[in-house]
């Protein structure tokens, strides 16, 4: 292949940054930080896919990531008990099942790598990868991502209007009243109003 | 090989990225003494002289921000900035990086620039930022849509997702009488996404300066720079897409895509100092009920001529 030094000094340096920061999702305590360390790794591998020659997927990578990290960021914070995503928290759970999954994936993308028969044959010089890209999406695959996409996009709007039926603190119906601090408690941040009309301007003269 | 490849692309960049923002502080203070505001001293040397004390100010602390964040998102906004101006074609050979991609490139520059602009008003740990950048998550959606739809249309006629294809596609006329909705709308997502004059939401001053409200000294003066530069960038894409970036007859082309540069800039700073601001919940509805269709029509109209 030829191709020249600094592709491999590239791909070395955002390979570390893609794991480095894929590592590092699972040791911040707030959500909108783990979220971007997540988009972090996918530019380190959307900028690999470039390096690839897959010049379409690579970019395309970086804008839907950061589109649905920021999202994903977003309605983490409105769902969760975090108002904004500043306060610390427990991210990780299941410890024991999830380090028995992720030793058996890391396993098995391992042996692919290693095992498996990569084909050597050259590209052709004219290959087009956009326009042969855009061949295969609104061609002969057509119906299956056009049906994939929107039953992914059904799957979204469910699962909002789901989890939106309850609020942060209790059935949406109901109104929202936070937790209390100590249990059974008085809400949490609302002071008791046992005087009339007047609230909170009453004690100011 | 190693100067054609590497540091001309890097100077190119750069020249435009310092230049350019030190313009925009020029040509805005330049239309704001037109328009009667009040005169200190000479438009060339007011935005010097305010960064130069920008420089000299201490860098403001809130209580327990995400330091690391706070103070690399200036930095990565000035980034984005610079990748945006890095796939902008000056001439058919002066390319800084001449991607077969080069408009989705710049359509995820836009998306990341939404993730930078929140980090920076949540990495501060103060309300009005916060506030400032929740706004902008709200608005940057229907940014990154509208343009979407409206480069899909100057990249139909080009056939090609290459900045340097669709000026060529302009050789016969300009996407700007092609296609007569896409600079309008393109221009309005451009003062968004520099939240500059009219759509200046996430920075606003009823925010108090919004995602920039706690910050000061030099981190502010990488802020500004860096609003600065996108709108260059934003400038140069327009004058790409729409206004056929190098052509034009007797100059040579990177001058006249200076020249189509400076009045796209002229433009948006002379909106930005002429519209009054606009409410969120208006804009919100402006931008999904009226701009996105209008951005649909667009691409209909776009398409309809690819395919006559």
């Amino acid at each position: 292949m030829d191709y020249p030094l600094t592709v491999d000094i590239a791909f070395l340096l955002l390979a570390i940054l893609a794991v480095v920061s894929g590592w590092r999702v699972f040791c911040t305590d707030s959500m909108v930080r783990a979220s971007f360390f997540l988009l972090l790794s996918f530019i380190a591998v959307g900028v690999i896919m470039i390096l690839l020659a897959a010049e379409y997927l690579g970019v395309a990578m970086l804008f839907m990531m950061a589109v649905e990290m920021m999202v994903m960021a977003t309605f983490m914070v409105m769902f969760m008990m975090n108002p904004a995503g500043l306060n610390p928290m427990m991210m990780v759970h299941q410890h024991k099942f999830s380090i028995a999954a992720g030793v058996v994936i890391f396993v098995l993308l391992a042996g692919v790598a290693l095992l498996a028969e990569f084909p050597t044959n050259p590209l052709p010089a004219d290959l087009d990868p956009v326009t042969s890209l855009g061949n295969e999406l609104l061609g002969d695959s057509m119906l299956i991502f056009e049906s994939a996409g929107i039953v992914l996009l059904t799957t979204m709007i469910g699962v909002v209007v789901l989890s939106s039926h309850r609020g942060r603190y209790g059935g949406a119906h109901e109104g929202s009243m936070p937790p209390g601090l100590v249990p059974g408690g008085d809400p949490a941040g609302m002071p008791k109003e046992d005087e009339e009309e007047g609230g909170g301007h009453h004690h100011c003269h | 090989m190693i100067v054609s490849e590497l540091l001309l692309p890097v100077f190119v960049v750069l020249a435009t990225l310092a230049v350019g923002a030190y313009l925009v502080g020029v040509i805005d203070g330049a239309i704001g003494a037109a328009l009667g505001a009040p005169r200190g001293q000479s438009a060339w040397l007011a935005p010097l002289t305010q960064g130069a004390w920008l420089l000299t100010q201490q860098a403001n602390t809130t209580e327990a921000p995400d330091w690391r964040a706070w103070r690399l998102a200036p930095a990565l906004y000035l980034a984005l900035a610079a990748t945006g101006l890095a796939v902008v074609p000056w001439s058919p050979t002066l390319i800084p990086t001449d991607l077969t991609t080069s408009v989705v490139l710049w359509g995820s520059v836009e998306a990341l620039a939404t993730v930078v602009i929140f980090l920076h008003g949540w990495s501060a740990n103060t309300l009005l930022a916060l506030i400032g950048a929740y706004r902008y998550v709200a608005l940057g959606l229907s940014y990154i849509l509208i343009s979407m739809f409206v480069l899909i249309g100057v990249a139909l006629p080009a056939e090609s997702l290459q900045f340097s294809q669709v000026v060529a596609s302009q050789a016969e006329m300009w996407n700007v009488i092609r296609q007569p909705l896409g600079l309008p709308l393109f221009l309005i997502v451009g003062l968004g996404m520099t939240f500059w004059g009219p759509f200046n939401l996430a920075d606003s001053r009823d925010l108090a300066g919004g995602t920039a409200s706690a910050v000061s000294g030099p981190p502010r003066l990488v802020w500004n720079l860096a609003r600065a530069a996108m709108l260059v960038a934003f400038s140069c894409v327009a004058a790409s897409a729409f206004l056929g970036g190098w052509l034009g007859p007797w100059l040579p082309g990177p001058l006249w895509m200076v020249i189509k540069m400076l009045v796209v800039l002229a433009v948006l700073l002379l909106i930005g100092r002429l519209v009054p601001r606009v409410q969120p919940e208006r804009c919100v509805t402006l931008m999904w009920v009226v701009l996105l269709p209008l951005s649909f029509i667009d691409l209909i109209w776009a398409g309809m001529e690819a395919l006559l």
